[in-house]
């Protein structure tokens, strides 16, 4: 049994193939990035609708909010790479296909803008009305009042949970390899196929990750903790 | 003598002062000035419960109309229907003759005005809150400057400008950088009264704006507003501050389960009132 | 559309085979996950000298994300200490230790929220340490973090599908496999992802059901 731990904490495999792994690596940032984005910005559409006027557009809005926040990430990446061009293609009767890292990027991002909708929703209405009156007594549009009043008031309060899901966002990132974009899953498993020697990479990859993901933890913690009580002026 | 009237013994004469010395006549009947606001039978209900049954007053310019009477009677209701914070049911608000909810054509047809032509006239009121309501991820300046930039469309310098001289009115020049959180209630409010003037607002619209300070700090505002009344502000205001409503005040009107119960110069309506529900309101009062 | 019937319904006993193998490996994740999350949280707070290697154990499970905890107890695991011995035991196990670390911290947060005050009145009274922790400090526990305790569950659910990948028949696996067997993945695919959604929220719904009857019958939410 020590022989296969010592081979699995022998590094030095891992470590010549860091080039590879690295840019993998790469992959998993852009994928975040791209799919952060989408995430925030259909995020706030959703949570929009959710507060509108009309019933249809809440509707549409809770809809969104419990389809995305309810979907495992990995049916929704193979549902978005492999069905959804079939039903474009139906549409519009031409044969579509989807690159895997745009079906990453929006399959990931949908299902977080899940989060983020209910995230900006309870910030926008836990905006105290009388800033909103204020606003509109002095003539301000809703859209005005929207972009200046109240998003910065939300992005300043939710800032510490959105820097939390956006840290499971990139720990999740991990399984865009499944549809062949090739992040850093996809490359170890690449050289594991060459070398044979599954213990050291899967372990070296646990370890980085770990202490990747352990950084950005702790800094967020930080952050969260310094933020909640300097900030809300 | 009010402090209205004596300061302006020494300004031209306007109709409004011969206005204020006419007591209880329909405005209707008087005018050859457009007032600065007019309210015209108002309505407004509230699910099953009316709040305002058809109030109707006229605002002349440069007065100061108070409105008084007991909780639930209406008041912030009635305010909030005059910049359509709350669209009225039935009625209309005209500000200098040009009525809010709607636009009459050239035909003579009424039209409802769009939410982007009230806003445009909104400009033209300033309102001060109760809770003061600054927004709190500005300064203090940021918040004056805020609608001159955005809705008047302001070059920012002539914004500045501008605000810094209505803080300096208000006293509150020195805490320009400074956010609402770390200032009393009386700054906030002074704060706020700034704010509203930055528009130059054809009128000012005051909803209980001491009721949510302690005593120590009311004074201070009290005072802004009383400079400002001096200064010729048209000012409707309502208040719980009966010694305020009946010295600044040209017009006292009290509202009673959503109806204009009695109206008149503070010296009749505070020193005769007429009808028992006053009186019994002012009794309440009579130790301040 | 008329598919549905030929390659959804049909096939419904695959599915189901599968829908019950995911609901085993998630059953058997969520009772390690308490109690691997209650042996770390009760270790990170009252045995010092191990308190290190609780916390380290906590927030590698937390930080490490679920795809890579999976491939490296699937696969390196039985060659380093000789278990888990099949993929099925892998799958809850990854899963199970994956939520302990979080319910670790959820535990160890309600725990440091019940007030000093309770246990001191237990103490006055009488009840030893144990006693109170259990009678006392845990009761409340348990209610104030509910929500947090079914939402880690759903979390293992959705976690789940990815069993699949170490071959493990589950219902993710299952649909893969017809879709391979059909060459048609728009009904099928579509089904499976309405399947999990609709567990997922019918869990979070009676979840959230039951930890609101429980709080008010306790008084901890106004009626």
């Amino acid at each position: 049994m020590s022989d296969a731990l010592k081979q699995s904490l022998d590094l030095s495999m891992f470590w010549e193939y860091r080039a590879i792994l690295l840019q993998g690596l790469i992959f998993n940032v852009l994928v975040f990035l791209c799919a952060a984005s989408v995430a925030l910005s259909v995020g706030l559409g959703a949570a929009l609708l959710r507060i509108n006027r009309l019933w249809p557009m809440r509707l549409i809005g809770t809809l969104h909010v419990e389809i995305f926040r309810n979907a495992p990430d990995y049916i929704m990446l193979v549902w978005v790479h492999f069905v959804l061009p079939l039903l474009i293609g139906i549409a519009i009767r031409r044969r579509v296909e989807f690159h895997p890292f745009t079906s990453a990027v929006i399959a990931l991002g949908f299902v977080y803008s899940g989060y983020f909708a209910e995230g900006f929703r309870a910030g926008i209405q836990a905006i105290p009305q009388g800033n909103l009156d204020a606003g509109r007594s002095f003539g301000m549009s809703e859209r005005l009042i929207l972009w200046r009043i109240i998003l910065p008031q939300v992005v300043r309060r939710m800032l510490p949970e959105a820097l939390n899901l956006f840290v499971s966002m990139f720990k999740a990132t991990t399984i865009v390899s499944l549809i062949a974009v090739p992040d850093l899953m996809y490359n170890v498993s690449m050289v594991i196929q060459q070398e044979m020697r599954p213990l050291p990479l899967y372990t070296g990859a646990a370890i980085t990750y770990f202490l990747l993901i352990f950084l950005l933890s702790v800094g967020v913690r930080h952050f969260g903790e310094r933020w909640r009580r300097t900030s809300m002026a | 003598m009010s402090i209205a009237r004596a300061a302006r013994e020494s300004a031209p004469i306007f109709m409004s002062q011969v206005l204020s010395q006419v007591p209880n006549e329909a405005p209707s009947q008087v005018l050859s000035e457009v007032p600065s606001i007019r309210v015209a039978g108002i309505h407004k209900r509230f699910g099953p419960l009316e709040v305002l049954r058809g109030v109707s007053f006229d605002v002349p310019r440069g007065s100061v109309v108070s409105v008084i009477g007991a909780s639930g009677s209406g008041k912030s209701t009635l305010l909030r229907c005059v910049n359509h914070l709350e669209p009225p049911d039935a009625g209309e608000i005209y500000i200098e003759g040009e009525p809010l909810g709607a636009r009459v054509d050239a035909r003579g047809n009424r039209k409802a005005r769009s939410l982007a032509e009230i806003n445009a006239m909104r400009r033209e009121l300033g309102v001060v809150f109760q809770q003061f309501n600054l927004w709190p991820h500005m300064t203090v300046l940021g918040n004056v400057i805020e609608a001159p930039i955005r809705v008047r469309k302001l070059p920012r310098k002539e914004a500045v400008a501008y605000g810094e001289e209505c803080l300096r009115r208000v006293r509150m020049i020195d805490k320009a950088n400074e956010y609402p959180a770390r200032l009393s209630g009386g700054q906030q409010q002074r704060a706020a009264i700034a704010r509203a003037l930055a528009m130059r607002p054809k009128a000012m619209l005051f909803d209980e704006a001491t009721s949510s300070l302690d005593p120590e700090l009311t004074d201070e505002v009290l005072g802004v507003m009383r400079e400002l009344a001096a200064d010729g502000t048209t000012m409707i205001v309502v208040t719980h501050e009966m010694s305020f409503a009946r010295e600044v005040s040209d017009r006292v009107i009290f509202l009673h389960q959503g109806l204009v119960e009695e109206e008149g110069p503070p010296g009749d309506v505070f020193g005769a009132p007429k009808s028992e529900r006053l009186q019994q309101f002012l009794s309440k009062y009579r130790k301040q | 559309m008329g598919n549905w019937e030929r390659l959804v319904w049909n096939q419904r006993d695959v599915l189901l085979a599968g829908l019950s193998i995911t609901v085993q490996v998630c059953a058997i994740a969520f009772l390690v996950a308490i109690l691997g999350g209650l042996a770390l949280c009760l270790v990170r707070l009252y045995v010092r000298p191990l308190r290190w290697l609780a916390v380290l154990l906590i927030e590698f499970f937390r930080d490490t994300p679920i795809f890579v905890q999976l491939m490296w107890v699937a696969y390196v695991w039985p060659e380093v200490f000789g278990f888990p011995n099949d993929f099925f035991n892998a799958g809850w196990l990854a899963l199970g230790l994956q939520s302990s670390g979080y319910l670790a911290e959820t535990f160890r947060a309600g725990i440091e929220a019940v007030p000093r005050g309770q246990r001191d009145a237990a103490f006055s009274a009488g009840l030893s340490p144990v006693q109170t922790f259990r009678r006392i400090v845990m009761p409340q526990v348990v209610l104030a973090s509910a929500p947090s305790i079914v939402n880690q569950f759903t979390v293992i659910v959705k976690s789940s599908t990815l069993v699949s990948v170490i071959t493990v028949p589950d219902l993710m696996s299952q649909s893969q496999k017809l879709v391979n067997v059909w060459y048609e993945p728009i009904e099928i695919l579509t089904a499976t992802a309405a399947i999990y959604i609709t567990f997922i929220f019918l869990v979070s719904a009676c979840g959230k059901l039951l930890a609101d009857r429980l709080r008010l019958r306790y008084g901890l939410v106004a009626a």
